[in-house]
């Protein structure tokens, strides 16, 4: 049976090779600092598939006495067919001496069988006095790939490129940080390149994680869809005790709505920071720290305040749009009893009212208010919610799509918060039409309550695909 | 692809065959439990239950899941679990329906049967009773065909809220529970008929105001009588009889002989069976058939189904991502502080920091420091040329005071510790060593490329290694 192909992701100290590591392993609790000598011990990171790996990297510790070792190897090597025979009696000499353990702990995986990734910073100078662990690497004989990693600003590839070619089979370059999905898929490729046998597993390995890719955005489309479709539709309810009912006095109507305002907010805000956490479980940012505006109502990023509503809310002629359509739906209605004589007319008229409906809603954002239910059972009920009008959930939608962008495009080797940012235009023109009257509807039937048919999670989850993908489209034209 | 066997028992201790409402019900609460679960927890499950089934060739519908996922339950009450107990709840309510409606039909039947020895009993009465109770039958089906719940507000208050999986189902499931009711009424009301039959004398006749002849009254019983005409002949009255009992209420009709008024029990008996009873019957069958059928096409349409499947269609995909050491990270803290270069010392690069081949030669400041030219140690330089400079820089002076240029983004390694080690233990006593981190560009290397530098010295031999600082230097001497 054919082993699973390992890579040694090797180097210098503080190069960047637990950031490769962990944006490819899409591990973000791998510890990593700008301090050498954090990574003290190899750590392998299997990559399975229902249980088989497919590939295994090696984080490492950098080479800390290299020349030391290279004397010791050309002192015991006789000619060039014994030196990876000489390089495993290091290992096998030195295994437990302190002073060489970080160099025993990276070549124990090359020794056996594993190919070389050998990580550079590519923004700093190249430096040929690293040569001792490039030759090193060499006596080894396994298949070696040079990464050029960028931890800085400054970018010195070119002269890293040629430099490294020397010495390497393939070289690429890699933003352990920065680099988009794509290239996560395409280096694992080039991985394969390094030995035929290798080529068919990480081909393998690359299709799944692909396909991954693509079932976590529309995993993440339904939890966002199942979110809005909550939000939209909660009530906060209470049962009020006798006295409260019986002096019904403005008073006490005044606090009981801010209590009750209080906890609607409070859950509508749990609500979303759940959301928040499912997104960054889904894409296994388990340690991602946020930094975003709460969903606030009364603060300067007040969810129903100008700014918000500009910033993502539906403006009036998207609303009146989609308010036209959803009501020329309704319409139809009319026209169908008529059996036709109407000539259309009431689809006509269901899109103007729906129309004018949305776009008088356009420009403001109304609160639920209190409302106090007739008495039943002998127990009044004073409930706040739903929201009057769908602008909420154009809202949460589009602070959910700037959420799920950022992570969804953030790598594992990220440690700084992630910041939520505000931008400056909408999104939402460039969501096909169906889409904005399937999404208009399944909040409109969210906010008035109605039970979703047994299609509607499922199409309203596919325009939220869809949206992800324009505020993809969006994001990136914007970049 | 490895297919991992399922944990034993593997074999499926629950029945697999189940009612549709209780594997729908059971499906929904178990969906309903699992959405409490880790998704990663829920998919591996699911996936492997889809792999074990593939092994064993088995089936993968929701009832072979429901009975893998029950394996390892030991409980001996297999039917317990909510499809068990909305049965039984439904149970409950059939069978009051039942007695309601057996008690009903007695009542009903003895009423109408009601025969004082004056006053015939009304043919006409029965019929037009019979076609009441046909009506009902056929509205109670429809009612359930389109979803109209009138009784819900009640049903509401006897029984639990049911699950949303379950709402759909509600009318037909009352539809069946009505039909059974009916059906109850109906045979209990027969069996009252043929009691009375037996045990009393009734004179039945048959009276309307309306202006009719014997012969239509004939016309309307033998088609009534049509599906038992060829089966029972005796039970279609014939024009002697419809025209010897009518009867009027101002008039008596004397010249009968007794035993004719008795002689329509056969066709009253078989027009109760046939119009009430075989009707409630097929419409009680149809019920419980559309009951399973609306069950079946509920548990397909289940969301919960839609995710089963995509859960146990997709590979479990594991990146590596379970290892978590990110609060394992090296000591950052240091106590010292930059140090001014010493006024006089000999100069020492290491691995070609400040040569002509890096991009920042040594800094002009250090010509009127240093004693000398810069010795070249570590890097490309061989162990033996570090320990000739050692060596070179023990013979010149009493206490070595030396500035070793190193690069600021290289940090430290075991090789440099072994080389000032080496040093202090050939340098006299009161010797010292300023390592001067240089910057790649001609600004002053960063705190954040500093801190690894001091902390490295501070790791050194005590009050041997410093870290120096150009900007301090300089400042010294301008003041």
């Amino acid at each position: 049976m054919n082993q699973a192909p390992v890579f040694a992701v090797v180097g210098h100290p503080n190069k960047g090779k637990s950031s490769i590591v962990a944006t490819l392993s899409q591990n973000d609790a791998i510890a990593i600092a700008l301090e050498p000598g954090t990574t003290r011990r190899s750590h392998a990171y299997p990559l399975q598939v229902d249980g088989q790996v497919l590939y295994t990297l090696v984080d490492t510790p950098g080479f800390q006495r290299p020349r030391r070792v290279l004397e010791w190897l050309e002192a015991h090597s006789v000619s060039a067919s014994d030196r990876a025979a000489a390089v495993a009696a290091f290992v096998t000499q030195h295994r437990g001496n302190p002073q060489f353990s970080d160099e025993c702990e990276l070549l124990t995986p090359l020794i056996e069988g594993a190919g070389i990734i050998y990580v550079v910073d590519g923004s700093v100078p190249y430096n040929p006095q690293h040569e001792a662990e490039m030759t090193i690497l060499r006596w080894t004989g396994r298949p070696s790939l040079a990464l050029i990693n960028s931890i800085g600003d400054e970018n010195y590839g070119d002269t890293w490129q040629a430099a490294l070619g020397q010495f390497f089979q393939i070289v690429r370059t890699f933003d352990a940080v920065r680099a988009p999905f794509e290239q996560h898929l395409s280096l694992l490729r080039a991985f394969g390149q390094l030995e035929p046998a290798w080529e068919n597993p990480l081909k393998a390995a690359t299709g799944f994680l692909d396909r991954q890719r693509q079932q976590r955005r529309q995993h993440a489309a339904t939890l966002i869809a199942q979110t809005l479709q909550q939000m939209m539709g909660y009530r906060h309810s209470r049962s009020l005790a006798e006295d409260l009912t019986a002096s019904a006095s403005s008073q006490n109507k005044d606090a009981l709505a801010s209590e009750l305002r209080k906890s609607w907010y409070q859950h509508q805000r749990q609500r979303e920071q759940q959301l928040r956490g499912d997104i960054q479980q889904l894409y296994q940012h388990d340690q991602l720290q946020r930094q975003e505006a709460k969903l606030e109502w009364q603060s300067e990023h007040d969810l129903f305040s100008e700014g918000s509503r500009q910033l993502w809310g539906a403006n009036k002629g998207y609303l009146a749009g989609v308010g036209f359509g959803a009501g020329a739906v309704g319409g139809v209605g009319i026209d169908a009893l008529t059996l036709g004589a109407s000539f259309g007319t009431g689809a006509l008229i269901g899109g103007i009212v729906g129309a004018a409906g949305s776009y008088f809603y356009g420009d403001r954002l109304p609160l639920p208010t209190l409302k106090i239910g007739p008495l039943r059972d002998g127990v009044k009920t004073a409930s706040f919610g739903p929201v009057p009008d769908t602008q909420f959930g154009y809202v949460v939608l589009g602070r959910a799509l700037n959420h799920w962008w950022q992570v969804s495009h953030r790598n594992h080797a990220g440690r700084t918060a992630l910041a939520l940012a505000t931008t400056d235009s909408h999104w939402l023109e460039g969501l096909p039409k169906q889409d904005r009257n399937i999404l208009h509807r399944a909040l409109e039937k969210a906010r008035k309550g109605k039970a979703p048919g047994p299609n509607d999670p499922h199409k309203l989850g596919q325009a939220i695909t869809r949206a992800m993908e324009t505020y993809n489209e969006w994001q990136l034209k914007n970049l | 692809m490895v297919k991992q066997s399922a944990a034993k028992p593997s074999v499926t201790k629950t029945p697999i065959t189940k009612q549709p409402l209780r594997l729908l019900m059971d499906f929904d609460a178990q969906i309903q439990r699992d959405d409490q679960q880790a998704p990663d927890f829920i998919h591996r499950r699911d996936r492997k239950c889809a792999l074990s089934g593939e092994e064993h060739n088995s089936p993968s519908g929701p009832a072979h899941w429901l009975a893998w996922l029950g394996r390892f339950d030991n409980s001996s009450d297999q039917s317990s679990g909510p499809g068990q107990s909305t049965e039984q709840h439904w149970q409950r309510i059939n069978s009051g329906f039942i007695a309601l409606g057996a008690v009903l039909g007695i009542i009903t039947m003895t009423g109408l049967l009601f025969y004082d020895g004056g006053q015939r009993i009304n043919v006409t009465v029965i019929i037009g009773f019979v076609a009441l109770q046909l009506l009902f039958a056929l509205l109670t089906s429809l009612q359930s065909v389109v979803g109209w719940q009138p009784w819900r507000p009640l049903l509401n208050r006897v029984v639990p809220a049911p699950a949303p999986a379950l709402q759909p189902l509600q009318p037909a499931l009352m539809a069946r529970a009505a039909q059974g009711g009916g059906l109850s009424f109906a045979v209990a009301a027969l069996l009252t008929l043929l009691a009375m039959v037996v045990t009393q004398d009734l004179a039945f006749g048959w009276s309307t105001t309306l202006n009719t002849a014997a012969s239509g009254y004939h016309q309307l019983t033998s088609a009534l009588a049509t599906p038992w005409a060829w089966l029972w002949p005796a039970a279609v009255p014939d024009l002697a009889l419809v025209d010897a009992t009518r009867f009027f209420r101002a008039g008596t009709n004397t010249a009968l002989t007794p035993a004719r008024w008795g002689q329509w029990w056969p066709f009253i008996s078989m027009l109760w069976l046939v119009w009430v009873v075989l009707p409630r019957l097929l419409l009680r069958l149809l019920a419980s058939a559309l009951v399973r059928l609306r069950a079946r096409k509920l548990l397909l349409c289940h969301p919960g189904l839609r995710a089963l499947r995509e859960r146990m269609a997709t590979p479990v995909l594991d990146t590596g991502a379970g290892r978590n050491d990110a609060n394992d990270l090296p000591d950052t803290r240091y106590n010292t502080l930059l140090q001014p270069l010493p006024e006089k010392a000999h100069l020492l690069s290491w691995a070609g920091a400040g040569t002509v081949n890096d991009k920042q030669a040594s800094p002009s400041v250090l010509s009127a420091i240093c004693l000398g030219p810069a010795l070249n140690v570590g890097g490309l330089a061989s162990l033996g040329q570090d320990q000739q400079a050692i060596a070179q820089l023990t013979a010149s002076s009493d206490a070595v005071t030396a500035i070793v240029l190193v690069r600021s983004w290289e940090p430290p390694t075991g090789e440099l510790l072994d080389f000032l080690t080496s040093a202090r233990q050939s340098w006299p006593v009161g010797s010292r060593v300023c390592l001067l981190p240089l910057e790649a560009t001609t600004r002053s290397p960063s705190a954040t490329a500093l801190q690894p530098w001091l902390r490295f010295a501070e790791r050194c031999s005590p009050g041997f290694v410093t870290v120096g600082d150009i900007v301090i230097s300089t400042e010294l001497a301008q003041s």
